[in-house]
């Protein structure tokens, strides 16, 4: 089932163009991951996705429903959450608790199951011994990772996440690239994750988006799925 | 000092303000708008100021002056979202001259009316006031109680809280919108010039006091509550104005948390 279709896509800031001609899917049970240099607008792509950018030109297309024929719920890491309005008066629990809102909770109490989603988020991440500790005496590691667990514990039906392993170790990367291939493959949950660490996750994810360009232009897109080549190739573009 | 009416009513009022204040001023502190209230107030001014020359009930217009401005200043926000606070100093300033413009206009001596709201004065509350003042603060522990999961949402980041599915243009706006109302009816209490301290401080104060949200607002309320009744006392036998009495004992609490936690 498709989550995401993005169909021609060009978007100007101002009168700049910065992408263009921007197609692929993301279905559920893809793991995709979306690259490009620094500055490749990836994170203009995924606002554009969710709707907090419009498109100067083409669409994107973001599914209402999932599998199950439910409303699609979308988690969402932006870059640098970790410099999160670190005064917030919230403990990490609130904040953790705050993911299970979107699942029919905004005007319910959270029950059993939804403690439990939280509590095993926590743990995921290794922060459930930090549970009453306040937000803003964390480290950026740790917000990062507080972050993370409040995503796994809306329990999404598509993960949008733009750099969301900043500031964590190698350890925790693998186990958290883990996660998000069983999520994919064994939960149809659609993922379309912003990353540098292109090595790393290659051997977890079955598609890669590539942000790419000839010097001068705006930023094109280099699909691959499962690195079978779907649109058109770089060196192809004029 | 019980056995004056006007003292009855200016205690009841105060702790319906506290009830009020640490709701608005948390979220008013989390999402940067602190000046938001200083704004709405220059601005209530202005509908009093309209009120009085236009011969109708200034409380009234004064609420509906605030009502369209609230909306106007989500719009400026939106339009400036990287210097949201230019949209303050715009209505803040446009607020005031056009204060001061109607009061120009208006030569009937209004001008004593005028200062009261200014500077607030307990010996104004009315016994409609205390009522206006109780149904808001109803509404307000209602609105709290049923939005709270939202709005926590929504003040946390708003990026996320829209791509969890919120409202939250709609959100913003309500929630101006009652910021606007409350200051128009607690305006003429302690005055314009101090309308935003006194929604202000007290969770200023009880964010530094408590781990967790709904802590912030307990402790607000129970800061609000010594600040607003020694602020009253205190200015009944200083013969002070009470908001500028509550709000030195608001500073007083701060500064020693500052300089002991």
């Amino acid at each position: 089932m498709q989550y995401i279709k993005v169909d021609d896509l060009a978007f100007h800031y101002e009168d700049e163009p910065v992408l263009e001609n921007i197609c692929f899917e993301v279905n559920a049970g893809d793991f995709a991951m979306l690259t490009g240099e620094n500055g490749a607008a990836k994170s203009t792509l995924l606002r554009n996705i969710l709707g907090l950018l419009k498109p100067t030109k083409g669409s994107v297309t973001l599914s209402k429903k999932n599998t199950e024929g439910e409303k699609l719920v979308v988690g969402y890491i932006p870059q640098q959450v970790a410099s999160f309005n670190a005064g917030f008066p919230s403990t990490v629990l609130e904040l953790v608790n705050s993911g299970r809102y979107p699942r029919g909770k905004w005007f319910k109490k959270l029950d059993k199951e939804d403690k439990e989603h939280v509590r095993k988020s926590l743990e995921s991440v290794g922060m459930w011994e930090m549970r009453n500790k306040k937000i803003g005496e964390l480290s950026g590691g740790q917000k990062q990772r507080i972050s993370i667990a409040r995503v796994f514990a809306m329990d999404p039906d598509l993960f949008i996440l733009d750099e969301p392993t900043t500031g964590m170790d190698v350890n925790s990367r693998e186990e958290f690239y883990k996660l998000l291939q069983h999520a994919s493959e064994y939960h149809d949950k659609g993922i379309l994750m912003v990353t540098h660490d292109h090595e790393e996750i290659r051997h977890y994810a079955n598609k890669h988006i590539e942000l790419i360009r000839k010097e001068g232009s705006p930023w094109r897109c280099f699909s691959m799925d499962s690195c079978k080549e779907r649109s058109k190739h770089p060196s192809s573009f004029h | 000092m019980f056995l004056y009416g006007f003292m009855q009513r200016a205690f009841q009022a105060s702790i319906l303000i506290s009830l009020i204040a640490p709701m608005l001023g948390l979220f008013l502190i989390l999402r940067r708008q602190s000046l938001m209230a200083d704004t709405l107030s220059h601005v209530s001014l202005a509908g009093v100021a309209l009120g009085l020359l236009l011969g109708y009930d200034p409380t009234w217009m004064n609420i509906l002056v605030v009502v369209i401005v609230a909306g106007i200043l989500e719009y400026l926000r939106k339009v400036y979202r990287t210097y949201s606070e230019i949209s303050i100093a715009i209505l803040m300033s446009g607020g005031m001259a056009v204060a001061l413009v109607l009061m120009g206009l208006n030569d009937s001596g209004a001008t004593v009316s005028i200062q009261q709201f200014l500077f607030g004065s307990i010996v104004t509350i009315s016994v409609q006031q205390v009522w206006m003042l109780l149904i808001l603060t109803l509404i307000i522990i209602v609105l709290y109680s049923v939005f709270r999961k939202p709005m926590y949402t929504l003040t946390f980041d708003e990026e996320t809280a829209y791509t969890a599915g919120l409202p939250i243009q709609f959100m913003s706006v309500m929630f101006n919108i009652l910021t606007g109302v409350t200051i128009a009816l607690i305006m003429p209490i302690v005055g314009a010039l101090l309308v935003s301290a006194i929604l202000i401080l007290p969770a200023a104060i009880s964010i530094r006091l408590s781990k967790s949200f709904n802590g912030v607002i307990f402790i607000g309320i129970g800061v609000a509550l010594i600040g607003m009744i020694m602020g009253l006392v205190g200015s009944y036998y200083l013969g002070t104005p009470p908001g500028a009495t509550i709000t030195l004992i608001y500073i007083s609490i701060f500064s020693l948390l500052a300089v002991f936690k």
